[in-house]
This record gives C-alpha cells, structure tokens and sequence, in this order.
C-alpha cells in the first residue's frame, strides 16, 4: 500500500507548514505554560520537596507548609519511638516583614532549621558549609534571585519585624511564593517567634520509605499528645501545591488558557489541514470514483493529521525544552513532571485529531461527479 | 444486486436527470436508453451541455438518475448505496479524466499502485501489474518520476495506466485528449482503443474531439439529451443498440428504436 499520507508531508511539507507550526505553538504554549505553574506552584512545598523527611506532623488541617501551626514537642517523642522511624528534626516557621533598608515591608518566610539535629530539614539545599555559617546569629540564607526584592546583597544586614539578621548566603532553588524565604538557625527563629517550646512541624525520616504511608497512618492514631497530623512528604507537598493553586483560582485560570489554546489549535489547524486536503480535492476525488471508499480517504486525512500533529509536537517540544532550559539558568521557576509531559502531549495529539476530523469536510468538494465536464 | 449473463455491458432504460439552478430545473436526460457493448470503443460525442458527461456519470455509478434503470455488467445499479456503487467500481470500473489528477507528491509508478493497494492484491501483485500497465501505455521507462517530471501526454498516459491497472472491465473517459497535444492526443486515442480490442474493455468514451470519431466503433452523436445519430466509423450503415424515448425535438435517429 503506497504511504499517501506520508508521502504528501515529505513532498510537500510546505503546505503543511502552517497546521504543524500551529501544532507546534500549541505544544510550546501548553508546555511552557504546565512547567510554569509546576514550578510557580512547586515552591509552595520547596520545604518538603528539598527536604530529606518522609513524614511530616504538623496542625491538623494545614492546607499548606506555609500555613502552619505550633505543635507540642511531645510529637517528636511519639515518631522518635515508632521502630520504623529513623530521625526526628524539628522544623520552626515564622512569618514576618523583612524592613528593607531604602524603606518598604516584604514579607518573609522564616524556617528555623536545627543545626544540631540529622540535617533532615531543607537537606538538598543547605551544604554543611552554609550549616556553618548559620550558625552566627541572626545569620540568614535567601534565594539570589530574591535579593532585589529585599534591596539587599550577601552580607548585608537588615531586620525582620525588628529583630536583627544578617543575609551570610544567596542561593538557588529557594524562591518562594508571594513573599521572600529566608533559612535561618532554629536559634534565631526562635528569638523571632514567641511561642516557645513549640515548632511548625517535626519531619521525620524513616528505614523504609515504601512504608511511609503505613507509618503515617499508624501515628495518627494517638489523642493524647495534643492536636497533630502526620502526612507522607509528597502528600504533604501536593496538599501545598494544590491549596495555592486552587485558592488563587490559578487551577481555573490555567484550565481555562489551555481550552483556548487548544481550541484556537483545533480552528487554525483545521484550516490549515482543510486548504490542504482542498488542494487535492480532485486527486481525492478520482481515488473515489476509482473505488476508493469515502472512508478509507478520511482514513488518509486522520493520518495526515496524526503526523502533523506529531511534528508539531517534536517541534514544539523542543523548542519548550529550549526554552525551559532558559528560564531555569535564569532562575525563572519552572519545572515537569513526566505525568504532566504526557498530558500535554497527548492534548496536543487529540488537537490534531480533531482538526483532522474537522478536515474531513474538506472531502465533500471530492466528488467524483464534479471531475466531469 | 442481482446478475445475468450481459450481452451488453452496459444498459441504461428510460433514466432521466435534471438539476436545480436557483428556481430553474433544467432536464439534462429525458427518458433516455442506450445499450454499449463489451470489446468496443464507443464514443459519445456532441456540444457542450448536451448531456454527455451526465450521462456517463450515470452509467459509470458515480451519480445516481432521477428514475429509470441503469445495468452495469448485467448488476443492478440503480437504488444502490453509495458503499455498494464504491465497490462495484472499486472491483470493475476504470476513469480517465480531462484533468490527470494526479498527486504531485506521488511517482508514476506510485500512481498506478494507490488503488491496487485498497482492491486486497500482495504487494507483489501490485508491484506487477503497475509496471506492466506503465509498459502497455509505453512510458515504463517513466515510473519514477513524479507529475512535474512529466509532459501532458505522459501524464495521462498515466492516468489511462491508473485506471488499467485494475483491470477493469468498464473504462470511463471523460474528453480524454483536450488538454493535450495533437501527436500526445492521437497516442492515448489510440490505447483507448487498443485497451477495448485487446482487453474486452468496454471503453465509453466522452469528447468532442473529431481524431476520436475516426478511430472510434461506435459513435453517438448527442444533442440537448438525445442522441440524434448513433453509427460505425467502419461501417457504411448505422447499429443498433440504443435510442432515446425524448421525442420532443430531437432529431432523427439513425439506429433502431425500441
């Protein structure tokens, strides 16, 4: 069987240039708009996710890391005693307003981290260097890319809610959302926060990680060491996430581009696809009055589609990569996750197919009785 | 569908067609019956607008008549769906049309393969018969190049070797040679004819080229929906096997009215 569809887009692939530059852009605007929001919405959890813990207690109900509640120090003794639990560290956070010195407020988020504990807390970021030089107080570690916010450089000094600190270090990976993280010593977040003999969390980590659900739901079942919840980390991020991008309507807002992204996809790549198919009305046509069922020559325009969407794809998934590539060497927070990957690329994939299927009309004009003069 | 042994392979009784234009109904086909028998190039011939590509869309299945019969290879066509017509011409019919129609992205030889890939042959079958039909109309030496590589005359040759291919035992053409030179025009009228002697094709040809009348068996000659002369180049007198039952000012018939 001669490969029609195939051949056409070889032979001719500039008529089919604009349908797969449209796929393409719907590929690029649906890629580049999913990594945003992961990595926007991701630093919702950046305590979790660059922590080592696989289990977090906190309030109960916490929607977010950033929204949490003391809880007693009682906590901590009841995972230290579970067998499977292998470390317990505390986690301290503490919301202020960083006074910059050319005046203005920005809000903080500060995370007191105990430097005498396992290294549990913000574990992938903190190199036992930096773990060093918070051990000066009032020292404060921020992201770099936060440090115009703050008006502020490495080494320099400033004051949350009146408090002294002193920025020691600037790195990546600790961008938050809505407001500027700070990492400083338990010590000092302490002298910030008033309730003392309390934390925000304890995070724990455990001998077998495939059992961090059972062991969660194992310590939740205890009523006399206050009011606790225990959480797996990646429930306990994707909690985090999920609150900040429901509660900023953000989820609606970025279901409702991809709909116009893929609708505008489908009307222009269908065009494109149908002045394609159009142009070969007559080919088309003499195909069925050779006997070439209508159906087998919409076969030929769903295959048509289906490579162009699959270009489109390629293309587009390329230049995503590019671009993301871009966007994170200049700490534009952005991130993917193979799930999301694939559920852009199959949206793109139903955008060809139904452009191909609404090419189809195109077919009409292949009436073998118009090729009669 | 139901089959009888055909003495004439093709049979229209009594079929009529009109179309809208706007308000307007026009008549193309009142009422009209011919009969064309197998191994024969008959041509029909006549003015523009006189009916003759109508008609040979009816005959060839492509169009359905307002009313009356229509007999293909002793088949029933008429009241036939559109999925039964695709077959019965997918199985038994050839067209070559004025224009090639050819996929420019295609080569010769490719040409002639695509429809053979959907009548169920190997891939070696098909390899075959493409090459032997692109040898019959003489341009095998041509088979890979594509539609721009080719002159006009090539080009429909390989449209006739498209629709030779199949094998058909029907070949439609529809003004055959207008878009082409004399010498390219002279070369496909003569396959027509050789591929109706050599095959048993029944070849309906349309035009109103006078190279085709000279080499045709048998002429029809139409005029505002009937034929008003139906004879045989060869022949000193006129055959019978056809007439039209539109007795409103057509001319004379020469052939035998039923």
């Amino acid at each position: 069987m001669v490969a029609l569809a195939r051949k056409m887009l070889l032979r001719e692939w500039r008529r089919f240039l604009p349908a797969i530059l449209t796929v393409c852009f719907a590929a690029m605007l649906l890629l580049v708009q999913a990594a945003l929001v992961q990595g926007i919405f991701g630093s919702a959890a950046v305590y979790v996710t660059a922590s080592a813990g696989n289990l977090w207690a906190g309030y109960p109900g916490t929607q977010s890391v950033s929204l949490g509640h003391p809880i007693g120090g009682d906590v901590a003794t009841l995972m230290a005693m579970d067998p499977e639990v292998d470390a317990v560290d505390p986690l301290l956070f503490v919301d202020g307003y960083w006074r910059a010195k050319h005046g203005g407020d920005v809000e903080v988020y500060v995370s007191g981290v105990d430097l005498q504990g396992h290294g549990l807390v913000f574990h992938k970021l903190l190199t036992p260097a930096l773990r060093q030089r918070l051990m000066e107080p009032g020292a404060v570690i921020v992201d770099r890319s936060d440090l115009d916010q703050l008006g502020a450089q490495v080494g320099s000094y400033g004051r949350i809610d009146g408090y002294p600190v002193h920025i020691v270090a600037a790195i990546a990976g600790l961008r938050a959302l809505g407001g500027v993280n700070m990492i400083t010593s338990w010590n000092t977040a302490t002298g910030l926060d008033h309730t003392a003999g309390y934390t925000t969390y304890w995070v724990a980590r455990i001998r077998d990680s495939g059992k961090a659900a059972q062991v969660a739901q194992r310590l939740n079942h205890h009523s006399d060491f206050g009011p606790y919840s225990v959480w797996t980390s990646s429930a306990f991020a994707r909690r985090s996430q999920l609150y900040w991008l429901l509660d900023t309507g953000a989820g609606v807002a970025v279901l409702f581009l991809a709909a116009i992204v893929l609708l505008s996809g489908v009307v222009i790549a269908s065009q494109a696809l149908m002045a394609v198919v159009a142009g070969s009305a007559r080919e088309f046509a003499t195909l069925n009055a050779l006997g070439v069922g209508v159906r087998a020559l919409r076969w030929v325009v769903l295959e048509l589609a289906a490579w162009v969407g699959g270009l489109g794809l390629l293309l587009g998934g390329g230049l995503s990569a590019g671009l993301l590539w871009l966007a994170h060497h200049n700490d534009v927070p952005v991130a993917m996750s193979p799930a999301v990957a694939v559920v852009c690329a199959l949206s793109v994939m139903l955008l060809a197919v139904i452009s191909g299927i609404a090419a189809m009309r195109a077919l009409l004009r292949a009436d073998p009785a118009l090729l009669l003069r | 569908m139901s089959t009888t042994a055909p003495v004439f392979s093709l049979e229209a009784d009594s079929i009529s067609k009109s179309f809208e234009s706007g308000a307007v109904s026009i008549q193309v086909l009142r009422r009209f019956s011919v009969s064309v028998r197998p191994a024969e190039l008959t041509l029909v011939a006549g003015p523009s607008g006189c009916g003759k590509s109508t008609l040979l869309s009816i005959l060839s299945g492509l169009q359905a008549a307002d009313e009356g019969r229509v007999r293909a290879l002793g088949q029933e066509l008429s009241g036939e769906n559109s999925r039964t017509l695709e077959r019965f011409r997918l199985k038994h019919t050839g067209f070559v049309f004025q224009g090639f129609n050819l996929f420019s992205a295609l080569t010769a030889l490719e040409q002639v393969e695509l429809p053979l890939g959907y009548m169920g042959l190997s891939r070696a079958d098909i390899r075959q018969r493409a090459r032997q039909a692109l040898d019959e109309v003489g341009i095998g030496h041509r088979g890979s190049m594509r539609p721009a590589q080719l002159s006009g005359g090539e080009k429909q040759r390989v449209a006739i070797a498209r629709a030779l291919a199949k094998r058909p035992q029907l070949l439609f053409a529809d003004e055959p040679t207008s878009a082409l030179d004399a010498v390219s025009g002279q070369t496909v009228i003569d396959l027509l004819r050789r591929i109706a002697v050599d095959h048993g094709t029944t070849v309906l040809c349309v035009s109103h080229d006078p190279r085709l009348i000279q080499r045709a068996d048998r002429v029809l000659a139409m005029e505002d929906g009937v034929i008003n002369r139906d004879w045989r180049p060869g022949d000193t007198g006129s055959r019978p096997g056809m007439h039209s039952d539109d007795h409103t000012g057509a001319l004379p018939f020469q052939g035998d009215r039923r």
